[in-house]
């Protein structure tokens, strides 16, 4: 029966992040977190895995204000999660965050399955579950598709761009899947209650045993502009869409893109 | 000796990662090394101006099996900046050769310069929202997508091949069937005007009168990921934005797309952006040139007999 760890990121919402006009910077004022989109297909996967196999399915992550987000993550069905909240996170890149999970693992591990989405919502790096199963000393598999679990092996199919391929572990590994692995379940109303009297409990970064220079990034952010769109912005909306369209088609024309006639 | 190490598991993006090492060494002053794996084909890489090329050569085939000795390379020359293809392979092994060399990575980035004694890199942060740029302690590596660079030309310098032994045997993990994923053959980065639906269309029966508009514009059909991945109505191949097809149209136009960040940033380079869509506040509007607000399935209908007349 496997002990699942999933690793989930507690990002800004991007849907509510305003690009300021004026030197084009970020407002995230309005903007609320969540837990990155993909990493709740890994831990529906998690789920899954143990409603066919039995077992447990912890959650672990790395932020701030991640208290927020204990509910969330247990009334998707994870048994207890486990917190790291340091305002390290803040500037942390790949390389300290990995440092962080893996020294986190070493102390509540081990686990048969470490399960990561493939990247997150925010700044996509795709590398915690590569990096983590290269501090761990585990196979690590990425860009997964669909797992079967049995015993103490897993297969894993990947998709690739031009193939897929199936990789067969044994023992543990870490795995960063795809969201379409699964749909993710919206929690019921008896899982959300329920979740309240889940277990979490908050790791110290402090007792990590973490040097300075293993907390200190190597990636630092210079500047962060918000992509500007300067279109014409020239929008139809009469009642009558006969004359809407005659009017997109006349832009068209203009533009010369209209079919050519043979 | 500290170099630019270039490694991908793809061939022609390696080609690719030569023109950015070499842009590189101008200002950095340090060889370029190229690496290759296993059977990767030499063809026209030695005659590149890299300045060194290694072979890699170990009893499995997985490209990911040399992660390590991609590592130990690294370590041993004292690479100052690495460089790797951008492809699901790539950047799994790129990210496992940085938690091993203690190094920093920048993922997907645009742009590589060497700037006051680091890496200053440019990528996409939100979906595409905005532009990060980063700067990265030496050694510092990159992930580098498809197309990003031009291929490396020949040079009339012919570059000895070094081959190296790597122990790449993997006791936990064996490899099983492959399959090649069959696509339609569409390229539709090359296409100059792309029709694109969204899960505005509702049934997939619809997606003829898509059809008939693109014909009467003569473009390909493109759509949102939804109507790819999760309703399969179109090829994976065929969804546009920051996880599939990047294209650059003469016309892009978006039906029943909401244009959110991530659809955007796929083809917001296009020439003229044109969108239909019931919702007068959908995010599309912002990125594009025309739109009609109104149904759809009353638009476009009268969109197509106008085209024709
Ligand atoms: C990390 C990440 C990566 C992603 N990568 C991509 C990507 O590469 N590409 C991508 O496309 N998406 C991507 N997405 C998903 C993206 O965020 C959006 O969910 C998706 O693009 C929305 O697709 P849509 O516009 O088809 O659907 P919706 O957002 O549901 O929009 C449908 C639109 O149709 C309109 N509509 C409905 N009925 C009608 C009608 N009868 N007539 C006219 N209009 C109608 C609605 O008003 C709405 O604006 C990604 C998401 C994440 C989190």
């Amino acid at each position: 029966m496997p002990r699942i760890l999933v690793c989930y990121k507690w990002v800004l919402d991007e849907q509510d992040i305003k690009i300021v006009s004026l030197g084009l910077s970020l407002d995230v004022s309005r903007a609320k977190y969540k837990i990155s989109d993909y990493d709740k297909n890994a831990i529906e996967e998690a789920v899954r895995i143990v409603e066919k196999n039995g077992g447990s399915v912890e959650a672990i992550s790395f932020g701030t204000s991640l208290k927020q987000s204990f509910k969330d993550v247990l009334s998707r069905g994870v048994d207890k999660v486990y917190a790291i909240d340091s305002s390290i996170a803040e500037n942390a890149d790949a390389y300290v965050t990995a440092n962080v999970l893996a020294a986190a693992i070493r102390k509540i591990g081990p686990y048969d399955l470490i399960l990561c989405a493939d990247g997150s919502s925010d700044v996509y790096n795709q590398q915690i579950g590569s990096r983590l199963s290269a501090l761990l000393g585990l196979p690590g598999i990425t860009s997964v598709s669909q797992i079967n679990c049995e015993g103490d092996r897993i297969s894993a199919t990947r998709k690739l761009g031009d193939c897929t391929e199936v990789v067969h572990i044994k023992g543990q590994a870490v795995i960063s899947v795809l969201p379409e692995i699964n749909s993710v379940r919206i929690p019921t109303m008896k899982q959300v209650l329920a979740a309240a009297k889940k277990p979490s409990e908050e790791i110290k970064i402090d007792a990590l045993g973490l040097s300075d220079a293993e907390l200190l990034p190597k990636v630092t952010k210079v500047s962060v502009k918000g992509f500007v769109m300067n279109r014409k912005n020239i929008v139809f909306k009469d009642a009558n869409q006969k004359d809407n369209v005659s009017k997109l088609v006349a832009s068209l024309a203009k533009e010369g893109l209209l079919k050519e006639r043979g | 000796m500290p170099g630019i190490l270039i490694y991908s598991d793809n061939i022609t993006l390696t080609k690719q990662l030569i023109t950015a090492g070499l842009l590189l060494k101008e200002k950095m002053n340090q060889p370029v090394y190229v690496i290759l794996t296993g059977e990767q084909d030499l063809t026209g890489i030695a005659n590149t101006a890299a300045d060194e090329v290694f072979v890699l050569k170990g009893s499995n085939p997985w490209p990911e099996s040399y992660a390590d000795a991609i590592a130990n390379f690294a370590s041993t020359e004292q690479i100052s900046a690495g460089l790797f293809g951008g492809t699901p392979r790539g950047k799994d092994i790129a990210a496992k050769v940085a938690a091993k060399l203690g190094a920093g990575l920048v993922t997907e980035a645009q742009s590589v310069e060497f700037d006051d004694g680091c890496l200053l890199t440019t990528r996409l942060l939100y979906g595409g929202l905005a532009v990060a740029t980063e700067e990265v302690k030496l050694p510092a590596l990159a992930t580098i997508a498809p197309k990003t660079f031009e291929e490396a030309g020949s040079s009339d310098k012919q570059t000895e091949v070094i081959t190296i032994e790597a122990a790449n045997e993997l006791n936990q993990i064996t490899i099983g069937e492959t399959c090649p994923v069959v696509r339609e053959g569409v390229e539709l980065s090359a296409a100059n005007r792309i029709v694109s639906v969204g899960r505005g269309v509702g049934k997939k029966e619809d997606l003829s009168m898509i059809g008939e508009l693109a014909q009467a514009f003569d473009a390909e059909i493109g759509c949102t990921r939804g109507i790819a991945e999760d309703y399969h109505w179109l090829p994976v191949e065929r969804y546009i934005g920051i996880s599939g097809q990047k294209v650059k149209p003469d016309m892009y136009f978006g039906v029943g797309v909401s244009g959110q960040v991530q659809h955007l940033a796929g083809m917001r380079e296009s020439k003229v952006i044109v969108a239909i869509d019931m919702n007068e506040n959908a995010p599309i509007f912002e990125a594009a040139d025309y739109g009609i607000v109104g149904d759809l399935y009353e638009v476009v209908p009268l969109l197509i007999e106008a085209l024709k007349s």
